[in-house]
């Protein structure tokens, strides 16, 4: 559907929802900033009506993830960025889309709770971009993935129409839970406006540990038994960047259990040594994004095949010229970063995608320099239910209005 | 009853042992769990392949027949009852375990697996399948995925969503489809998300991968007695809030505790809230943990507290907790369970409320329930020989629901909306809320086969132009209504 009206006179009727101070151009677009849900619908059901296409964005942190959109619109839920509801003694909470991650932690931090997630850029990223790109971290292992964590959701339609789904309750099984359709559906079927999440007691008694190997394949084997261990564990990374190779383990116990657990966790991976790590370690996921000419995938494999699989990517990297590090959780997510000639990544990650095809696994690309850009695939979908996605997108969105494009097949 | 034509494509599909169309036999299919509503189906298939399933549902989607599927009927929604002249698919015959991957840490399934042959399967290698229902000993695996069934240990572990990573599904259209992956975050929509828990509506699972668990090192369960369920309930938020997180809390009150008795023995302490404590993990930290429970339990007036001193002690503990609905044959003709979920803070409010709100239309409720979650299991006991008392009873619990969702809860939790809630899904969802769902619905099932009006609260057609509120070209010529 072409759009009918110009971007001058969206700024108008965006203005006259959001305020003049909330409703501005922004390069070939306009960009609007509702002060809450009802407002964003009203901008929501405008752009529908007038085919407008809407990239909903909260601090912009992952816009770059994905195909690239050029919208008419840049909906922004900057403004609506509270935690709405701590009901601490339920272990839940309702926080608006716009919240930053930190922000809320900070918040459920005063009953010494948490979401149970560690994502990227927690200072910058929103509630809704993490949910709307289904980020996760170290903390999956003992926690599970925001499919475990969040248990209601308000969104907005591209029609307009604020539904509700699931609850405030974590046990509940009424009705479709469209917040699992919705997480990390990249903003293509609704705008998330609100967030019911599971909370989870912060780790009071944590330790991390760092056992350093002369390479990954010799991990292969204490990381299965750790696995396999009664332990009380909360993390669990393989660690490669400049041929250093390591691997971070966090334990999460009572006080009076923690030194009994590092003991033990020593004798699993003796004879290699280890050090009392910082949290820092933590971190490591993130820094693989500092250098921006990279390209930064994220890997998904089957947990038993993350250390051979690193030493893979390895000397694959190395025969090639490319320079490679990656951080990889013991759930069998990595995040891996690879610097060199353009047609040579092509091709590993080419390689990478059929070698994971078999076990179900994918390489998506979250970052690319523009060069690549139109070279290859950014997603890894082969999926037979693709058309069925296809068709739920077109019941969501049936002018295709929402992030046209960014998502897997076209969609 | 179906046209001899139809009937001769399933056999087709299914082969003449695969097909049960007399009907007397019929009849074995003619209700779940929830025995109060039964409808005849005109056909029940027994495919033992993927394929076999495919055709089957071709057949349905070529003549618009309704199909619901079908494990082992022990649902108690009335998710698994027929359309009426429409077709079971039974899975029971498709229970192989495919494959058991330690390493990875998953199995896959076919849909009549029984829930507890999972982990029976791969208990020698030091592993099990978390979610419990209490009919784990019979019920199956499809079911499991069709309910999001929880159970008992679901507070720690979660539900069966929580350990689905991978569907095959047969669409209603015919055609076959894979969700998600052994490898976490396949890339698209979560579809096994979504299906896990749609009660039979989106398709037909044909194979599950499943995620497994690590056996805790020990597992040790409390039974801590008080003289009221809201004693019992104020313990378990001091749990809560101590920052633990047991593998269950569970709470019975004299009534349930009573019937179970009578039932299996178990050798409970009579008293008016009876809590049970489970912890599990490392011995070290479970041995600290339940030295915490025990304090936490007596500043509370635990006038007994027990821990089991053997597996044996363990399991007759739990014997009695999960022969509880059928134990309340033991004391009342008839009783009507319901699965209310309530925020855990609301738990002596609404336990005050159900009393009142029994006592006023002269009934009993007994009331089990997983506490650390707030999963009510209401059960109103009431006698069907007494002219109008049934109709009380079913009035009295759907109010109860309506009071679960006034609290800020749910009107399930583990149980379905199925058959029997389809309205009070209706109370606790708005319009807009439902027509979302809709559009789910609409995406896998355009001609509404697959478990027609079921959850939700009208029958409802898809339009071809899709969006909410559009009238069916159907309905806008005046062929059908919509109500």
């Amino acid at each position: 559907m072409p759009a009918t009206f110009t971007r001058e006179e969206a700024l108008v009727r965006f203005a006259a929802i959001a305020g003049d101070e909330h409703a501005q151009l922004a390069g070939d677009a306009v960009r609007v900033a509702p002060a809450n849900t009802e407002q964003a619908a009203e901008v929501l059901r405008f752009a529908n009506q007038h085919g407008l296409t809407v990239v909903p964005t909260g601090s912009g942190s992952k816009l770059g993830w994905g195909n690239p959109v050029a919208p008419e619109i840049f909906l922004s839920l900057a403004r609506m960025n509270f935690v709405r509801e701590h009901a601490w003694q339920d272990l839940t909470c309702t926080v608006q889309a716009g919240c930053t991650w930190a922000a809320m932690q900070a918040e459920l931090a005063r009953h010494s709770q948490m979401v149970a997630l560690d994502p990227l850029w927690p200072d910058l990223a929103t509630v809704g971009g993490v949910v709307a790109t289904n980020d996760s971290g170290a903390l999956r292992l003992r926690y599970g993935g925001l499919r475990d964590l969040i248990i209601g959701m308000t969104l907005v339609l591209a029609d307009g129409t604020i539904a509700k789904t699931g609850g405030k309750v974590v046990k509940n099984v009424a009705g479709y839970d469209l917040h699992k359709l919705l997480t990390g559906s990249f903003g293509t079927l609704g705008v998330i406006a609100e967030v019911n999440f599971r909370l989870h007691p912060i780790e009071q008694h944590a330790r991390t540990l760092t056992f350093a190997a002369p390479s990954a394949p010799s991990l292969a084997q204490p990381l299965r038994n750790l696995l396999h261990a009664q332990m009380a564990l909360s993390s669990a990374q393989l660690r490669i960047a400049e041929k250093q190779c390591a691997l971070d383990v966090r334990i999460v116990t009572r006080p009076e259990c923690l030194e009994q657990h590092a003991a033990h966790l020593r004798s699993i991976f003796s004879p290699l040594a280890d050090a009392d790590a910082s949290e820092a370690v933590w971190q490591s996921r993130q820094q693989l994004f500092s250098s921006p000419n990279a390209v930064i995938a994220r890997v998904s494999l089957l947990p038993d095949d993350v250390c051979a699989a690193a030493a893979e990517w390895q000397q694959t990297c190395a025969a090639q010229g490319v320079e490679v590090s990656l951080v990889a959780q013991a759930t069998g997510l990595m995040t891996i970063a690879l610097s060199g000639p353009s047609g040579a990544i092509i091709g590993i990650i080419d390689q990478f995608r059929t070698r994971l095809r078999p076990s179900g696994g994918s390489v998506v690309l979250l970052q690319i320099p523009d060069d690549l850009r139109g070279k290859i695939d950014v997603w890894d979908c082969r999926s037979d239910a693709l058309p069925l996605m296809r068709e739920i997108k077109r019941r969501f969105d049936p002018h295709a209005i929402l992030n046209p494009g960014r998502f897997v097949g076209g969609i | 009853m179906l046209p001899q034509f139809q009937l001769d494509e399933l056999r087709a599909a299914v082969s003449s042992a695969g097909l049960i169309s007399a009907e007397s036999q019929l009849q074995t299919y003619e209700c779940d769990g929830l025995t109060n509503f039964r409808v005849l189906p005109g056909a029940v298939v027994l495919p033992r392949t993927t394929e076999e399933v495919q055709a089957v549902v071709r057949v349905c989607a070529r003549h618009k027949i309704p199909f619901v599927s079908r494990g082992a009927g022990t649902g108690l929604s009335g998710g698994a009852l027929p359309a009426a002249g429409g077709v079971v698919i039974s899975l029971a015959r498709m229970n192989r375990i495919l494959q058991v991957d330690i390493p990875n840490r998953f199995v896959i399934v076919e849909p009549g697996v029984v829930n507890a042959y999972v982990t029976q399967r791969v208990a020698p290698a030091g592993y099990f399948y978390a979610p419990d229902p209490s009919s784990q000993s019979v019920c199956t695996i499809g079911g499991n995925v069709a309910e999001n069934s929880g159970g008992a240990h679901c507070l720690k572990y979660g539900f069966t969503v929580t350990h689905t990573l991978a569907l095959e599904v047969v669409l209603p259209n015919g055609e076959l489809a894979h969700f998600g992956s052994p490898a976490l975050d396949a890339p698209g929509y979560d579809l096994a998300g979504v299906f896990v828990g749609s009660e039979g509506t989106l398709g037909v699972a044909t194979k599950v991968t499943l995620r497994i668990v690590r056996r805790p090192e020990v597992v040790q369960t409390l039974l801590a007695a008080f003289d009221t369920p809201s004693a019992a309930g104020q313990t378990v938020s001091d749990i809560i809030a101590a920052g633990m997180l047991p593998s269950a809390l569970e709470i019975m009150d004299t009534l349930a505790i009573e019937a179970a008795e009578a039932a299996v023995h178990a050798h409970y302490p009579m008293c008016g809230g009876l809590l049970l404590v489970e912890l599990d993990g490392p011995c070290d930290e479970v041995d600290a943990l339940m030295r915490e429970v025990r304090d936490i339990a007596g500043s509370n007036g635990a006038r007994e507290i027990r821990v089991a001193q053997s597996d044996a002690e363990r399991a007759l503990i739990w014997k009695g907790r999960k022969a509880a609905f059928a134990a309340m044959g033991r004391i009342s003709p008839n009783y009507i369970v319901q699965d209310g979920v309530i925020p855990r803070t609301a738990l002596p409010r609404v336990l005050t409320e159900i009393d009142r709100m029994s006592s006023a239309v002269h009934l009993r409720a007994a009331n089990v329930f997983h506490a650390g979650d707030g999963n009510l299991h209401p059960l109103v006991l009431y006698d069907r020989a007494i002219p109008g008392q049934e109709e009380i009873a079913l009035e009295l619990s759907y109010r109860i629901l309506n009071l679960c969702v006034d609290s800020g809860g749910s009107i399930t939790g583990e149980h379905g909306v199925g058959k029997e809630k389809q309205q009070a899904l209706g109370y606790m969802f708005q319009e807009p809320d439902l027509a979302t769902m809709q559009l789910v619905r609409c995406a896998f099932d355009p001609e509404n086969l697959s478990n027609p009006d079921k959850v939700f609260p009208r029958p409802r057609l898809c339009a071809d132009k899709p969006g909410p509120f559009t009238p069916h070209p159907l309905e806008k010529s005046g062929v059908a209504e919509i109500f």
